[in-house]
């Protein structure tokens, strides 16, 4: 069941010709806007609120109660907060690359939703490469970064900037060596068939998603993708008691915001490449695709706040060691395995 | 078939037109009192000394990146494989598709064999940095 992608969905909704480009450019920006919505609404509830909640849950506290059901205007309230502080511009910033980093780090993590598909038809664009597009999308963060680091001035974001790259590389290798074991099960680096290729049935009710094929390839992304998302145990280049906020130090108002945001839009994109690729995408029983793909993505980030509150943070030291000693050699350990696998069984 | 890349660059139009429209909103809503001492970068409250451009930090930063180089374009010759590697054992055999991946790997595992007893991967730890832990102990 492939469904067309959202601008041809669109198209034929309001009863335009789908093959004429300026309705395909008008239709393609409605649709990425309705994405773009969907995505920040996501955000925005986890995090101000969903965030808070979780965390007040594992230390057995009472988060945000106070504005609304359950505390939940305390979106409105934040936000409109946060966007009226002052920017604060410190002495001596590097100007042009100051202003960038932030508007690099939101926008880059949307971008990658592109290719995702969500069900419901809500998949704006699937093109061939489209696992090897959203890994570039994924790790453009990684500059964004260090130019927020360097360009800040300060001494603590150059280091949080410096780890935060070290991080990135150490850990994106396995990352997307691990997502290639998957397209060696899938022959495709499009979303549409990776998601395809995982809707038979394994053993009785269970579905051949990735996940229970390769557990090992699962776990493995699971792990690597916490680094990537910078939550503990990796959380080393912002870790608030040694160099107060890592690279964001000197960010206030509107940039702290973007920053903020970035990284939640991150860590859903990351939920987004795990669902696609190992949790059947938009698939599952009775409800329809798109609740089931939230339900996925929001699993995942409920996992990350459940590493973030248990996990001890791990040094630069052990962390790079576990980068390139553990993670880099079980990943190549992993994906001559699954060659092996696939090629005695096919 | 439509052109997929149409709909990503106006996700990328949306994705830029988002920030920027935050940006615009808080630069309306927000107040400018500029102070003296404000504007001085945090270093956890004393007087901050230098740029930060020229502090020193550990050379191994550089090893890793240079390392990431490596095996960075090592997934990128690896993904082509992948793709094509079920079609490849069906019409060649196991062994045609596998084997040149299997000694590519290995050349790359010797490499990162030879980097990790080099002590490429192993944090350094500067005498001076240590000194004072040492004297504790």
């Amino acid at each position: 069941m492939q469904s067309a992608p959202l601008p041809e969905t669109l198209a034929g909704l309001a009863g335009l010709d789908p093959n004429s480009v300026p309705v395909m450019i008008l239709t393609s920006l409605i649709g990425a806007a309705l994405i773009g919505t969907l995505m920040m609404t996501n955000t925005a509830l986890a995090g101000p609120w969903a965030k808070r909640k979780i965390t007040a849950a594992f230390t057995d506290r009472i988060a945000v109660d106070r504005i609304g059901p359950f505390g939940l205007l305390i979106i409105a309230a934040d936000s409109v907060r946060l966007l009226s502080k002052e920017l604060i511009v410190p002495d001596g910033v590097d100007r042009p690359a100051w202003d960038l980093a932030p508007l690099l780090i939101a926008s880059s993590a949307l971008l990658g939703f592109a290719v995702i598909p969500m069900g419901s038809g809500l998949h704006l664009a699937d093109p061939e490469v489209g696992l090897a597009y959203v890994f570039a999308t994924a790790s453009m963060a990684s500059v964004g970064l260090v130019m927020a680091g360097y360009a800040s001035n300060n001494k603590y974001s150059f280091l949080g900037g410096l780890r935060a790259v070290a991080q990135n590389v150490a850990y994106e290798i396995p990352l997307i060596l691990t997502g290639a074991s998957v397209v060696i099960f899938a022959g495709s680096l499009q979303m549409s068939e990776i998601v395809a290729a995982q809707s038979q049935t394994l053993v009785g009710p269970l579905p051949s998603w990735y996940a229970f094929v390769n557990p090992f390839a699962f776990v493995l992304f699971m792990i690597a993708n916490l680094a990537e998302v910078g939550r503990n145990p990796f959380d080393i280049p912002e870790a608030p008691t040694e160099i107060v906020a890592g690279y964001q130090t000197e960010y206030s108002s509107v940039y702290f915001v973007l920053i903020y945001l970035g990284e939640f839009i991150h860590i859903f994109l990351g939920g987004a490449i795990i669902a696609t690729i190992f949790l059947g995408g938009p698939a599952g029983p009775v409800l329809p695709g798109i609740v089931w793909f939230m339900i996925k993505i929001w699993g995942v980030f409920l996992f990350t706040q459940w590493a973030r509150s248990a996990v001890p943070r791990v040094r630069i030291d052990q962390l790079i060691e576990i980068g390139w000693k553990g993670m880099l050699v079980l990943s190549l350990a992993n994906l001559l395995l699954t060659a092996v696998i696939v090629g005695v069984i096919a | 078939m439509s052109n997929p890349w149409i709909a990503i660059g106006a996700l990328a139009v949306v994705a830029l037109a988002i920030p920027i429209t935050m940006m615009v909103v808080s630069s309306l809503l927000r107040p400018s009192v500029p102070e003296q001492g404000k504007t001085a970068t945090y270093e956890s409250g004393e007087v901050p000394t230098g740029s930060s451009q020229k502090i020193q930090f550990n050379i191994q930063y550089y090893m890793v990146a240079l390392l990431f180089v490596v095996f960075d374009i090592e997934t990128v010759l690896i993904f082509p494989w992948t793709v094509i590697y079920r079609d490849a054992v069906d019409a060649v055999g196991m062994t045609k598709a596998l084997l040149p991946m299997v000694v590519f790997i290995g050349v790359l595992a010797i490499g990162l064999g030879w980097a990790w007893r080099n002590g490429a991967v192993k944090w350094v730890r500067s005498p001076r940095a240590t000194k004072g832990a040492d004297t504790y102990e």
